[in-house]
């Protein structure tokens, strides 16, 4: 290891084993088309999706099938078949929730075409903004806030460096990692659109040091990229000159929460975005390397986002892979894909296991936020209940905001959710180092959720009376 | 595929870190158990007596309490045999069986149930059992020490003798260091060939046994070097500040039950302070104060101001430091 320090995040953090071994050496690979695909019409922030297709239309892959209106993204078609009845389905993160279905027929047409822009590099700002948004791009690092409104700076804002988040700090997942691997041009090329279309003159892309190979490879596209003069930011302000946009790729300390926008803004200029405030209040945005992927394939070849990047791993998972599979294929196909679960699999994680979710069936489908599948076994934490606080303090030193997650839980514990707010409770982003440390296994990110729901009621009853 | 199997829905993180409340609070049981056995090898088989029933004691009260107050069974996570250990490795190695009982029945029953078990007591509860017992008991407490084996080949009699602590106080430092078996006394200090509470002779194995932890990362040494340092700066006038670094509960005190989680400040400004109170306290107890020794009521003493220090010294928030640039 050569003695160079590495960049990282001012305080807390912990380092849970990576667990990446098994996928992060394999190469992404297709899904074949799978017999149906469920499209829920929320699968992003902003208002649900308007189908604009009926029961038993014929649609072809790639084709629009709901409208995005004026907050959201709209929706395409990921297979080619018939559209089935409309109707209410399982969702991974709401229940049910209103999808519209895709049958797979014996013969396939196959994907609509979407030849290239010539002129792609040259397109203005609104332009790129439209196509980015007809392609219902979201933050596919797991947020899925729509893209398009993230590119457009709230008025006064103004923002001098893009960051592209490749940090994948979350143990067990590889899919970004790979994704750079297999698609560094694209990467590059879809951080200098949206540099263009900000018209900030630095791009940095953040790594975890583990992902050596990842940055090589980015660091070769940018120097074709800039061999083909790609790299020239159009500043906001007409008449102003044209500057040279910088790229820096940067190796980062393996730490989690390293990929959390907060902590990577941190690391990677060391600036402090305040409580509860996005990045552009200190001139930075950030944007995952698969949503750079889906901007450059939005702009260049006015192509939807169709398909995504999957880890399926975990001790549970029988052949553990890197995965493109269409979004809206269901779970329980891609687990037969890989070679089905073992029987002692407790825990099917959608996203990394420190943030992701627990999903209670496997029949529901995958959608644009989902960047893995971890498939665990055996015991979970609080599975036999936890214990009191003992005071230890590990939780003090895990919170990367400096919060007090111990004191938010006792008060919560004693019935007294709206005392919490001077221990922070509602600066709180749940990455979930507090309760992965406490040895007394306290779900302390519940607690601070309780907390942070009854000071926002609280608040909303005040500001009504 | 494989029949789809039970699915737990369990909120997130489903990872954690291994350690847990009932692994931190065995490991600290071990740690402490070669300075135990030190102890029953120095002062003789009777000295189990002392340290079984307090341990006995301690977990029988922790059940009964449990029982009756309704709560989850605690004794599985071994704080309550360590109260008991702890409150054994500070008495006289030999004394009426029921006494370290009535102790650690004490510690558990109103040191700590009361206040509402685990996590929530004020003051460490083998030391308020140990303070309970000095006043109770106070000639079994401070009169009646074993002498120990002089070597490990000499045979072991039954005679009574004080402690380096107490001759110092009541002799001088020559007296003190006369008890300590002829030319190589600090050797014997160290070593812990000497007259002492059971589990603070030897300073070597409790050092063995702190070192253990903090390896681990269980303890800190933020409060014992704060300690340590106290107690060197106040005895420093004395004359014999190594005597004292060297004699006494310091060492138990400062690794085993001043850096008890539940008792000591959570971040490391309150816990310096904390450390540094102990260290000054320890030393003008022994100096000025009625008993030779003083980390006992020291660290009570400090207990006393957790809470102040938990409010006076918390984590800096991230956003609040600094500003962007």
């Amino acid at each position: 290891m050569p003695a160079i320090e590495l960049l990282t995040f001012g305080r807390g953090g912990v380092h849970p084993d990576p667990h990446k071994e098994s996928t992060a050496s394999k190469p992404i690979e297709v899904m074949p088309t799978p017999h149906e695909v469920r499209l829920p019409l929320i699968q992003h922030l902003g208002e649900p999706a308007t189908p604009i297709v009926k029961k038993n239309d014929l649609v072809r892959r790639g084709q629009k099938i709901a409208d995005g209106g004026a907050t959201g993204v709209p929706i395409h078609a990921t297979i080619s078949g018939k559209v089935r009845p409309i109707d209410k389905h399982p969702h991974p993160t709401q229940v049910l929730s209103t999808a519209i279905v895709i049958e797979r027929q014996a013969e396939d047409p196959g994907e609509l075409e979407f030849p290239e822009d010539p002129e792609w590099r040259s397109c203005s700002a609104a332009e790129a903004i439209a196509r980015i948004r007809e392609a219902g791009i979201v933050g596919l690092g797991g947020a899925a806030f729509p893209t398009w409104r993230k590119l457009q700076l709230p008025e006064g804002a103004t923002v001098d460096t893009l960051i592209i988040n490749g940090a994948e700090c979350e143990p067990y997942l590889t899919s970004d990692s790979r994704l750079m691997l297999s698609q560094p041009r694209e990467v590059v090329e879809g951080a200098l659109v949206m540099a263009r279309i900000l018209g900030v003159s630095r791009v940095l892309i953040g790594l975890e040091a583990d992902k050596r190979e990842a940055a090589d490879a980015l660091r070769e596209a940018w120097a074709q990229a800039a061999g083909a003069g790609a790299v020239v930011a159009r500043p906001a302000g007409a008449g102003a000159a044209a500057t040279a946009i910088v790229l820096g790729v940067r190796a980062c300390e393996v730490r989690y929460p390293q990929g959390a926008e907060r902590q990577l803004v941190a690391a990677l200029t060391g600036r402090n975005v305040p409580p509860r405030a996005l990045p552009i209040e200190v001139g930075v945005l950030v944007q995952n390397v698969a949503t750079a992927v889906a901007v450059h394939d939005a702009v260049r070849f006015r192509r939807p986002l169709l398909d995504r990047v999957l880890t399926v791993t975990g001790p549970g998972i029988k052949h553990p892979c890197n995965l493109r599979v269409p979004i809206g294929t269901l779970i329980g196909e891609i687990v037969v894909q890989c070679g089905g679960i073992s029987d002692d699999t407790t825990r099917v994680i959608a996203g990394g296991p420190m943030m992701g979710r627990a999903l209670p069936r496997l029949d529901v489908p995958v959608i644009k936020g989902m960047n893995g599948l971890v498939m665990l076994t055996g015991r979970g934490p609080q599975s036999r209940g936890y214990g009191p606080c003992i005071a230890c303090g590990r939780c003090l030193e895990a919170c990367p905001l400096g919060l007090e997650p111990d004191q938010v839980s006792i008060r919560v514990e004693a019935g007294r959710p709206l005392e919490t707010q001077p221990y922070g409770a509602l600066d709180c982003y749940e990455c979930g180092c507090c309760s992965y440390v406490c040895p007394a296994e306290r779900p302390l990110v519940q607690f601070m959720q309780v907390a942070k729901s009854a000071l926002r009621r609280s608040a909303a009853v005040k500001a009504v009376a | 595929m494989s029949t789809s199997p039970e699915l737990v829905l369990a909120p997130g993180p489903h990872l954690r870190a291994s350690e847990t409340t009932a692994r931190i609070m065995w490991w600290v049981n071990a740690a402490l158990a070669p300075a135990a056995l030190w102890g029953v090898f120095v002062f003789g088989t009777r000295s189990l007596i002392t340290l079984g029933s307090a341990i006995a004691a301690a977990a029988a009260a922790e059940w009964l309490a449990s029982r009756a107050l309704k709560r989850r069974a605690s004794l599985g996570d071994g704080s309550a045999v360590c109260t008991g250990l702890l409150l054994a490795l500070t008495l006289p190695p030999v004394m009426p069986w029921w006494m370290p009982a009535l102790g650690a029945a004490f510690a558990i029953l109103v040191a700590k149930m009361m206040f509402g078990g685990l996590g929530f007591n004020l003051f460490n509860p083998a030391l308020a059992g140990r303070a309970f017992m000095m006043a109770s008991f106070p000639l079994a407490m401070t009169g009646a020490w074993t002498a120990p084996r002089a070597g490990l080949t000499a045979h072991l009699d039954a005679v009574t003798t004080a402690t380096p602590l107490a001759a110092l106080k009541e002799h001088g430092l020559a007296e003190a260091m006369k008890l300590i078996a002829g030319p190589n006394a600090w050797s014997g200090l160290v070593l812990g060939f000497r007259p002492g509470s059971l589990g603070e002779v030897s300073v070597v194995l409790v050092a063995l046994g702190a070192f253990v932890l903090v390896a681990r990362g269980i303890i800190g040494l933020t409060i014992p070097l704060s300690v340590f340092a106290g107690a060197i700066a106040s005895t420093a006038l004395s004359g014999a500040p190594l005597l004292h670094l060297l004699s006494g509960g310091l060492w138990l005190g400062a690794f085993f039950m001043a850096t008890d989680y539940v008792t000591s400040p959570n971040t490391r400004g309150g816990q310096i302070v904390f450390g540094l109170v102990i260290g000054v306290l320890t030393g003008v107890i022994r100096m000025f104060g009625g008993y030779p020794e003083g980390i006992c009521y020291a660290i009570l003493l400090a207990n006393a101001l957790v809470p102040a220090l938990n409010l006076w010294f918390r984590p800096r928030r991230m956003a609040l430091v600094g500003s962007p640039s």
